[in-house]
């Protein structure tokens, strides 16, 4: 099964269509926790949202009880909320992207994607990883083609993953195979 | 041509009817006007009229879920913006209020389809007054304008539509404004409601539920372009095409829609029909998607509502953080705005539009309210034209 925090956000319902290919899928809010469906999931993911990571002390919570016990996968305000809790910094960029479409690029050190392939993706975010960003296990697996920003990470000794970009949106080409590579991961 | 519970008179009748018909636009009985394809819809004799409140809200709903007459057709009426927001469980507190209703349905017994050129037998030529003022001046429009922008890079909203209010005095003839209004600017969601106390004329475009059998489907607007001698069809497309903060705005709506959708729907059943299509009205062009999904088992038409309403177009984005936003800024009660009019038939089809372009009249005072988008890139002047521009058309039709 898989479980979706979801931190009432417009597009959560997406990423379930897009999960259910896959799994059984459960959703709740972030503050409405089934903490016995959540024990039971093999996947956990964090959705995207409003706001930023520290408004969210329980999903914080929940990410640091479960890291290396459970594959987790952070989107957009998720995948914030994991780098923040991996000491990463997150910024306001200078230009705000909302609905925007962007070309992204796998970089050598992902072992889930292919290097120097090109993803179209969609973007809905204001702020951003602040870099550079130092960490033992974490990699920064892909990022914008022109302003180089993080657009995903990879953890694969804790199965740990994250985008910043949304698979879900209809301006992300291919969201299903690069889900499928976190299912299989 | 008058079609009445689906049997075509014949001439006599025909004829008969028209006197029929006459009568009751003249009288003082309350009607229901609501376009559809090629014609009308006009309802009369209402058995049932229900004020909603947050009381009755949920008998209503058990009432329409478990209709039983087949014969009848069901019941047509609108929810407010506040019913809305309630039933999605957010309150709205200290706000200006009118204490207009949150919403009403009717039953009617007697449903009329008329043909379009119904409208030409009617030239009402009323003056009536015309001295709108605004609720929001520019310099109180920027300020909630800077106010989001700081919202947006901040990250609690990636979209959000501020309300603004043109309210005259005057006495109207809600008819004649509403023939008027579909003679110079008809449009696919337009709807008229002329009770014994308060009257609506709308001439909305857009269409936020349409429900045949499982089938649901949904036509957000999002992007303007305003008219003038130059302008086509052409180049509106053009001008979106290449509108790149348009083009945004335009891209947050559907995936919004698609979300809502995909809350009552069957998994992988919501698809893209028609992306970014231009429609043509009086004052400007409008570019609209069209998604559509197969309901899941067993969902009843509250839920079908919580998950739709109130319209993601209208609100921004994501909603319910956006809606608190919202409410603790703006200083009056929306009432009819961004709300929902339709109709709910007994075997449960419907469709409903949202609340724009609408005038609603009441205690001798009419209200004329338009909201446009700040997004990153939107300019408060900009903004602010752009409500006028919405509300042109409706002012307009209180001078000559």
């Amino acid at each position: 099964m898989i479980y979706i925090i979801d931190h009432q956000d417009s597009f959560t319902f997406n990423l379930v269509h897009l999960l259910s290919k896959f799994d059984e899928v459960y959703v709740s809010n972030y503050f409405d926790i089934n903490y016995r469906k959540l024990s039971k999931s093999n996947l956990v993911v964090f959705s995207p949202g409003p706001g930023e990571p520290k408004d969210y002390p329980i999903t914080s919570d929940i990410y640091n009880r479960f890291k290396s016990k459970k594959k987790l996968l952070g989107i957009c305000l998720g995948f914030q909320q994991i780098l923040f809790n991996e000491k990463g910094k997150i910024c306001q960029q200078k230009k705000i992207y909302h609905g925007h479409q962007s070309k992204i690029i796998v970089l050598k050190n992902s072992k889930l994607f292919k290097h120097k392939t090109i993803y179209t993706v969609g973007r809905y975010h204001s702020l951003k990883l602040f870099e550079p960003y130092y960490s033992d296990q974490i990699k920064i697996t892909m990022r914008c083609t022109t302003t180089k920003v993080a657009m995903a990470f990879e953890d694969n000794i804790n199965k740990v993953y994250g985008f910043q970009f949304h698979p879900e949106s209809f301006l992300t080409k291919n969201g299903k195979n690069i889900i499928q590579k976190i299912i299989f991961a | 041509m008058i079609k009445r519970n689906n049997k075509f008179y014949n001439k006599n009748e025909e004829n008969l009817s028209k006197t029929y018909l006459n009568k009751l636009i003249h009288s003082d009985k309350p009607i229901i006007i609501y376009k559809i394809k090629r014609g009308y819809y006009l309802f009369s004799d209402f058995s049932e009229k229900i004020i909603l409140s947050r009381k009755n809200i949920n008998q209503f709903f058990i009432k329409v879920q478990n209709q039983k007459n087949k014969k009848h057709f069901g019941y047509v009426g609108f929810f407010g913006y506040e019913i809305l927001c309630n039933l999605i469980g957010i309150k709205i507190i200290k706000q200006k209020n009118n204490s207009f209703p949150m919403g009403i349905f009717y039953k009617p017994k007697n449903v009329i389809f008329l043909k379009e050129s119904f409208i030409n037998n009617y030239s009402l030529k009323i003056k009536h007054s015309s001295s709108f003022k605004v609720n929001l001046s520019l310099k109180n429009y920027t300020k909630v304008f800077n106010k989001f922008v700081k919202k947006i890079k901040n990250g609690e909203t990636y979209q959000i539509k501020i309300c603004q209010k043109y309210i005259n005095k005057s006495k109207i003839n809600s008819f004649s404004l509403f023939v008027k209004l579909m003679k110079t600017n008809p449009s696919p969601e337009a709807f008229f409601i002329r009770d014994t106390n308060y009257s609506i004329i709308s001439c909305s475009p857009e269409t936020l539920i349409e429900r045949k059998n499982d089938i649901l489907i949904t036509k957000p607007i999002a992007g303007t372009m305003k008219k003038n001698k130059k302008s086509s069809l052409a180049k509106a497309k053009k001008y979106f095409k290449n509108n790149i903060k348009e083009s945004k705005e335009h891209n947050m709506i559907v995936d919004m829609e698609r979300n809502d959708l995909s809350k009552i729907c069957k998994n992988g059943t919501v698809k893209i029909k028609k992306l970014k299509y231009i429609e043509e009205y009086k004052d400007l062009y409008h570019c609209i998607t069209k998604i559509s999904g197969i309901l899941k088992k067993n969902i009843s038409t509250k839920k079908i509502i919580q998950a739709m309403m109130p319209g993601g177009s209208v609100i921004g984005c994501p909603k319910i953080n956006t809606l608190n936003l919202l409410n603790n800024y703006e200083i009056e009660n929306r009432n009819i705005f961004t709300g929902s009019f339709g109709y709910i038939k007994t075997n449960l089809d419907m469709r409903f539009n949202v609340i724009i372009r609408s005038i609603l009249h009441y205690k001798g005072k009419s209200e004329i309210s338009a909201a446009s988008g700040v997004v990153v890139g939107s300019k408060a002047k900009a903004e602010y034209n752009e409500n006028y521009i919405k509300a042109k058309s409706l002012i307009n039709l209180f001078k000559k």
